[in-house]
């Protein structure tokens, strides 16, 4: 039998080949890094319309106004809400805005050492309930649609628990609400760590450790191969583009409230108590049946932050009549920023919402006729009941 | 014969002390009449009396006072009694020296004993390794030496006016040495797969090649390592072991940066600048004071 012959010429001459390669590759790289970069993100003009603390809300108006109900977006606490307006083409507020659908989304800042006492209750029945009562005055409207991107959607589900009579349709998309799972790392570890001390210690859980934590989730892609996908596409003006885009938001990360985070670890990820409607908000328990709005549950098929094991559960646990899960491809971010999912995600969500937008009976029309003011109530709880 | 040479040697020692008692008042008469035959300053260069104050009329009173004591002495030494006294003190001198040597030699002797049970002790450890996991086991042996062995030595009870600060810096230190032996396993087992995914891609470069599947781009081969390389990493986070070793990491970083907090307000106390502490206390007052109003706030809104 004759020996395998390991092509040493063909190797050395491939290796040959690749100097060459990578001469010209370094020589085009240092124009495009070296040349004028568009690597701005949240691109989209957006007005200030609403300020309390260190907590801000946007408002995106569409050319053409074709949703009677706007949207107030949640994003996270981790991370910034940029990330949903990254770049033109990439941008899901874009996408809604193209629907005629108007837009307001809430920045929560970067908390500073003063804010290491806000609780999670600070932040619904606090910032968000103050949010949600100016958008519908501004807009005279009881309800408005409410959608929550990972703890953003924690936080609405919470909310739309609470005061159920304050949202039309909720929205949640890599929404964690089920904690009771191994299949994410982050899941085993807040389990079987204490975390929930380091907040405290350093007055809000710091940024960068959380930053350093979601590295290490996947070490092997996250801190080698995707440096090499840079390296070898260095000389890709616009991959270099998109690529710095992704760096400033991924990196670019508020500390979190100590007090917050200590109660997100101990009562979600520990107690689990969400899912099973024994959270409680400033003694008030936050009971899933009474979320009987319609609503509309994504979440990623490989998301490893947020598995879908983490997010299937809610729409099994809410009172809502009208509720519907869809699972997508993609991971915890491909929601947003994949061009494939572009496609899907804004233009169903901005469908969707347009199919529930109902008949609304404004606080104005109530306001005319203050006697039958709770006959208003009636009628919005018969219509309610409908959807 | 013994008695002879006792009485030769009592004689001898009577001569010396004779000798020794004359030399004694002969030193003490010259340097007493010293100062008597220095001449006079004022006499000799100035035509006004002697005055008696400056720091050379000073000078010479502390030198007469002096020589006055040494001959007083010397007068007192030249008594055969107490020169006798004086020569057997001094005889006492060199077993006084070996009695202290004696007692510090013997404490240090002790000490080293200690030293050696120590290291006999720390020895033992060593044959809880075993050969094939002699890396990981041997920070959980670093960790069990020093805790067993040296941390004691921080909590010696201080004591004086600095007890509590000393307390304090001691805490700091031997949280921070527990804190860098968690993090070194911590960064070690980061290392592990990295190490583990070598042979594996070994292996599959061999089975290439008897296979004859051997190829020239240097990407499959890396496409190939990062894949093995990340099978390796999600077995490892995905593991109890790494969890227990993150866990005591982060508890570690915990108490270390709680420690060297209270030292460090022990020595910002001293300056003029407020410290977080004083800040946080604050920002309490201020959280609850805002969240007070809006909770009144809208108690009004709700009344209107």
């Amino acid at each position: 039998m004759s020996q395998t012959k390991i092509p040493v010429d063909l190797i050395l001459n491939r290796l040959a080949e690749s100097t060459e390669e990578v001469k010209e590759k370094v020589q085009k790289a240092s124009e495009v890094l070296l040349g004028s970069l568009e690597t701005d993100i949240s691109q989209t003009p957006n007005e200030i319309v609403y300020q309390e603390d260190r907590v801000k809300v946007k408002y995106y108006k569409p050319e053409k106004i074709k949703h009677k109900i706007p949207l107030l977006v949640v994003y996270a606490l981790i991370n910034r809400e940029t990330m949903l307006d990254l770049q033109p083409g990439r941008s899901v507020i874009q996408n809604f805005l193209e629907s005629g659908m108007e837009v307001y989304m809430i920045d929560w800042g970067y908390p500073k050492r003063k804010d290491q006492f806000v609780t999670i209750d600070d932040h619904v029945n606090g910032y968000m309930d103050n949010i949600i009562d100016f958008i519908r005055k501004k807009h005279d409207l009881a309800k408005i649609n409410l959608m929550g991107i990972c703890m953003g959607g924690s936080f609405c589900v919470m909310y739309s628990a609470l005061h159920p009579e304050k949202i039309k349709n909720l929205v949640t998309t890599v929404t964690p609400t089920n904690f009771d799972t191994d299949k994410g790392l982050l899941h085993i570890w807040m389990k079987n760590t204490l975390a929930e001390k380091m907040g405290p210690t350093y007055g809000n859980m710091p940024a960068d450790i959380m930053n350093l934590g979601f590295l290490l989730l996947n070490p092997a892609r996250l801190i080698i191969d995707k440096y090499v996908g840079f390296f070898e596409n260095m000389d890709n003006k616009k991959f270099v583009e998109n690529f710095v885009r992704m760096e400033k938001w991924i990196f670019d990360s508020p500390d979190v409230p100590a007090a917050t985070f200590k109660q997100f670890i101990e009562d979600c990820y520990k107690k689990n108590l969400l899912i099973q409607s024994k959270l409680e908000l400033n003694g008030k328990r936050v009971d899933l049946k009474k979320i009987t709005m319609p609503l509309l549950n994504f979440y990623g098929k490989y998301d490893h932050l947020v598995p879908p094991e983490a997010c299937n559960l809610l729409t099994k646990m809410v009172g809502s009549q009208d509720s519907e899960d869809i699972c997508l491809d993609t991971g915890h971010i491909g929601i947003y920023v994949s061009s494939k999912c572009q496609k899907e995600f804004a233009p169903k969500i901005s469908k969707w919402l347009k199919e529930r937008e109902g008949d609304e009976i404004t606080e104005a029309v109530a306001k005319i006729q203050p006697l039958k003011k709770n006959s208003f109530k009636k009628y919005q709880k018969k219509i309610d009941a409908k959807q | 014969m013994e008695q002879q040479s006792d009485q030769n040697q009592e004689k001898e020692t009577m001569d010396m002390t004779k000798m020794f008692e004359m030399w004694l008042k002969s030193a003490m008469n010259f340097w007493g009449n010293m100062p008597r035959m220095q001449p006079d300053e004022n006499m000799m260069f100035n035509f006004f009396p002697k005055q008696q104050k400056g720091s050379s009329y000073q000078a010479q009173q502390t030198w007469d006072r002096g020589t006055k004591i040494a001959g007083a002495l010397a007068a007192m030494l030249s008594e055969p009694e107490n020169l006798d006294a004086m020569f057997k003190a001094t005889d006492t001198v060199p077993e006084f020296i070996m009695k202290i040597s004696r007692q510090v030699w013997e404490g240090y002797f002790e000490a080293q004993k200690s030293w050696t049970e120590r290291a006999v002790r720390i020895g033992k450890h060593e044959k809880a390794y075993s050969f094939d996991d002699l890396d990981q086991e041997t920070f959980k042996t670093l960790q069990d030496i020093y805790e067993k062995e040296f941390q004691r030595y921080f909590y010696i009870p201080q004591i004086g006016l600095t007890r509590f600060y000393q307390e304090r810096a001691n805490k700091a230190v031997d949280k921070y040495n527990l804190f860098q032996s968690s993090l070194s396993e911590f960064i070690y087992m980061f290392y592990v797969p990295m190490e583990k995914s070598m042979p594996v891609m070994q292996e599959k470069i061999k089975d290439m090649v008897e296979k004859g599947e051997i190829s020239d781009n240097y990407k499959e081969y890396y496409s190939m390592w990062i894949k093995i390389l990340e099978g390796h990493y999600m077995k490892l986070l995905q593991s109890p072991e790494y969890s227990q070793v993150m866990a005591k990491t982060i508890q570690s970083l915990v108490e270390y940066r709680s420690a060297r907090d209270e030292m460090m307000y022990d020595i910002l106390k001293n300056l003029p600048i407020p410290t977080n502490r004083d800040m946080d206390e604050l920002y309490k007052e201020f959280y609850e004071l805002k969240k007070k109003v809006r909770e009144l706030s809208r108690k009004m809104e709700e009344q209107k």
